[in-house]
């Protein structure tokens, strides 16, 4: 498991993300993440959710205060540092992000890219270890047998679910989850935040889930961090969220839409 | 390798069901056809291999006489030549362009019956079988070794490619317009005309221009028969090693393609996307919005 | 004169500043423009190559007389034509694989979308169409003149010519590919050259082969004419019996680049048929 509890810790000191643009994507955030934890963060679109998460493997460079990962810093972090920290963390996201046009072994080596001799990638020849880790991911997830399958062949539950094999094969700290089930039907994504659940309990990995349904935040993460406009305006355990919470989140009414079971169910 | 695999019943239950490597014989069978293929031309051909390896050195020396400076005397011949030779491409494209759009309509499948459209198809593929030069050096007999003979075999060369595109471009136009247009109780050529050219004009043009770029590529080499243009400047002080002419007229020729090639494509980018991508501009805005962003932020 | 808008109770909506007919589009003038300049350009063109088509008809004849012996080639100049026939295809064949080889680490470093560097890709760029923008026949010459007449020159013209090409069209290609696998690998750590070469190079494999026959098209068509400079092929052959105007014996060899480039063609689009997914 964990060589140490603290290599992957999670802090946000004052972190401030400011775009380009000049719009604010954070705004003084604080927060501690305790290695283990399971993670959802809810909030209105734009609010920074997808900013918070995205800040954590470097995806979005921060422009203010200071944000470590186990003993990394990520402020400025560039170059080889950043690929070690990205290394360790791994994301899935909304689009599943798979490789279309080769195999799901093969995307799911990719996630052992990280520790690839640059000789090996350009040969393609992946160490047994590798291919064994990969298939174990796959055996994980319970999808081994689509391995040499085509990626574009799979459902996007089933992808979703590849996705996530390759970042358990990247034997990642932390896994971060961006708006993960938001292009799945209900029951699919029951499945993936299952999965999810699973390897949190059962590895210990911390998973950082962006979720816009407040149903399942609440079911399925332990702790839960709501934004707004950039800051973090709740910070606590899913299960004192209550309605009044979400609303104080949102600062509206909730509606159909931010719950997933309670979409109607389309009979085709 | 801990940390992924967990009980070891999961492990020994999942482990039979993994499936086993594909074998892909295909893939494997053209890849070694392939790599048969190659070896045997590099192998059959007669050639000392050896003498590639003095090249670089020869070439660098060359490139130094050719550049080191080049002849700028020569400028003002070398620029003539090649406006001719763009005149020669120009009238060929255009000719060409003349003669194969009502041909390629009329070997498009759907709007003319089979027996008309093959033997059109045919001939296009001829003619674009046939390079240019070839067409040019029997063009010779009939009007001389002038730039006229290399505008027109330019222009017969070009039928051919422009004709293939056309019917292509014709045939891969949405089937709704003509649907609508024969309903409408239009005749074949207004069909033609209202509902098939509107929504294949864009690529039309596109490839119109494309063309050009080739056929100036064409004409500086039609030259060398005697053909006109750049082409027999070139070949002459190459043959002679003159290479600081050489050099200029290399500089020329480049220079006048890639502007032409530029031009082209910010004109084919322009009709297909509707919108002007002229090279510096974004640059620019990027620029001048970063100074905007720096100056409010102090 | 049948109207389409009636009166009564239609009138008001009609005549309702809603249903007012917009005014034409000012930009009428541009299409005329364009034309205007193409036929001007035209005109330009046509005087500077010196049009005489007085001449078609002068020497007509001896279109006739071409095109007539055109069509009886003298088939039992093939033997001596094989050796060049042969070598047209053999350069063509080593042109276009060591070309295309070269042009894909290349090809990769030309995109925006595989190359974060500012600077190399400029570069790259830059040079290929520098190197797009030299005639095939001109490299032919030079190098004929460089390392000697024959085969060897053909190949090395060969290879920068569909360099360049092929480069150009790789990475166009690869602008338009979906990413989504590329952004996957980069967050999880891998080096831009990893994930190009495990979740970009299969996204563009079919484009890659596809655009490898193209140009090993052009490659041949290229091939049976830079012997016109002495680089070796059927040119050699053609530039040997050009002069006597002999055409029986041109008609063979055109006969032969017919034969060879259709095939070709023929074979081209069945295996692209087969790639393109």
């Amino acid at each position: 498991m964990n060589e140490r509890p603290d290599a992957a810790r999670i802090r946000f000191d004052n972190a401030s993300v400011t775009y380009p643009g000049g719009q604010a994507g954070l705004k003084n955030v604080n927060l501690a993440i305790e290695p283990g934890e399971f993670v959802a963060v809810v909030g209105l679109s734009g609010a920074g959710k997808s900013t918070l998460v995205r800040t954590i493997n470097g995806l979005v460079p921060i422009s203010g205060g200071e944000i470590t990962v186990g003993e990394h810093r990520l402020r400025g972090l560039s170059g080889k540092r950043l690929r070690a920290l990205r290394g360790e963390v791994g994301m899935i996201f909304q689009g599943f992000n798979l490789a279309k046009r080769t195999t799901v072994l093969n995307n799911v080596l990719m996630g052992r890219l990280h520790a690839s001799p640059t000789w090996r990638t350009l040969i393609g020849a992946w160490r047994a270890d590798d291919v064994e880790l990969a298939m174990q991911a796959l055996e994980r997830v319970e999808i081994v047998q689509k391995a040499y399958v085509s990626a574009s062949d799979l459902s996007g539950g089933q992808q979703q679910r590849v996705a996530i094999a390759r970042t358990l094969a990247q034997k990642p700290k932390i896994i971060l989850a961006d708006e993960p089930v938001a292009s799945l039907d209900p029951p699919t994504s029951h499945v993936v935040m299952r999965d999810l659940q699973r390897i949190n309990q059962e590895l210990g990995i911390t998973v950082i889930v962006n979720l816009h349904f407040l149903d399942l935040a609440r079911r399925y993460g332990t702790r839960l961090i709501g934004l707004r406009a950039g800051e973090v305006v709740y910070d606590g355990t899913a299960a004192d969220a209550d309605e009044s919470v979400f609303e104080a989140i949102y600062g509206r009414s909730l509606t159909a839409d931010d719950v997933l079971d309670a979409r109607p169910v389309e009979l085709s | 390798m801990s940390g992924v695999a967990v009980g070891s019943q999961v492990a020994a239950g999942a482990a039979s069901a993994r499936p086993k490597k594909p074998l892909r014989l295909v893939r494997a069978v053209i890849a070694i056809v392939v790599i048969a293929v190659v070896a045997a031309s590099a192998l059959g051909l007669d050639i000392s291999w050896s003498s590639l390896l003095t090249a670089p050195k020869a070439l660098a020396h060359i490139a130094h006489l050719m550049f080191g400076p080049p002849n700028w005397s020569k400028l003002p011949d070398a620029l003539s030549a090649t406006m001719l030779s763009v005149a020669m491409a120009w009238f060929g494209t255009v000719i060409g362009i003349v003669i194969s759009l009502p041909l390629s309509l009329l070997a498009t499948r759907g709007l003319v019956p089979a027996v008309v459209a093959w033997p059109i198809r045919a001939v296009f593929a001829v003619l674009r079988a046939v390079p240019e030069v070839v067409i040019a050096v029997l063009m010779l007999s009939v009007t001389g070794l002038t730039a006229f003979t290399g505008a027109l075999a330019i222009a017969i060369g070009s039928i051919g490619t422009l004709g293939k595109w056309g019917y292509e471009a014709f045939e891969s136009v949405d089937r709704g317009a003509i649907e609508a247009a024969t309903a409408a109780g239009a005749s074949r050529s207004q069909v033609m005309r209202w509902g098939v050219w509107p929504a294949a004009q864009p690529e039309v043009l596109a490839f119109w221009l494309y063309r050009f770029e080739i056929s100036v590529r064409a004409s500086a080499i039609l030259g060398l028969i005697g053909a006109g243009g750049i082409g027999k400047m070139l070949v002459d002080n190459t043959q002679f090693r003159v290479w600081d002419t050489v050099g200029i007229l290399l500089i020329v020729v480049v220079v006048v393609t890639m502007i032409i090639d530029q031009v082209s494509g910010m004109l084919r980018a322009r009709i297909i996307t509707g919108r002007w991508q002229l090279p510096l501009v974004g640059w620019v805005r990027r620029r001048s919005a970063a100074r905007l962003r720096d100056a409010s932020a102090r | 004169m049948t109207t389409l808008t009636a009166g009564g109770a239609d009138a008001g909506r009609a005549g309702s500043a809603l249903n007012r007919r917009p005014a034409r589009p000012r930009t009428w003038w541009k299409p005329v423009l364009v034309l205007a300049i193409v036929v001007g350009a035209t005109a330009w063109a046509s005087a500077a190559v010196g049009t005489d088509p007085s001449a078609l008809w002068r020497n007509g004849h001896n279109a006739v007389n071409t095109l007539t012996q055109l069509f009886q080639p003298d088939y039992s100049f093939f033997p001596q034509t094989l050796d060049a026939l042969g070598e047209t295809v053999q350069m063509a064949v080593i042109g276009t694989a060591i070309g295309v080889a070269i042009s894909l680490p290349l090809s990769f470093l030309a995109s925006r979308a595989t190359n974060p560097e500012r600077i190399s890709y400029r570069v790259v760029r830059f040079v290929m169409n520098v190197v797009r923008a030299v005639p095939d026949l001109l490299y032919a010459s030079i190098f004929v003149t460089v390392i000697g007449t024959g085969a060897l020159s053909g190949i090395v013209a060969l290879v920068l010519f569909n360099l360049g090409i092929m480069v150009k069209l790789i990475s166009e290609a690869l602008d338009g590919i979906d990413r989504g696998g590329q952004q996957a690998a980069l967050a999880s750590g891998s080096t831009w050259f990893g994930a190009n070469r495990v979740a970009v190079l299969p996204e563009i494999s079919p484009a890659f082969l596809s655009q490898t026959i193209y140009v090993l098209e052009l490659n041949i068509r290229a091939s049976t004419v830079i012997g016109l400079v002495g680089a070796g092929g059927l040119g050699m052959l053609i530039d040997k019996v050009r002069t006597f105007y002999e055409y029986h014996y041109l008609a063979l060899i055109i006969f032969e680049i017919l034969v060879l480039v259709l095939a070709l063609d023929l074979l081209s689009s069945y295996v692209r048929s087969k790639v393109v997914r």
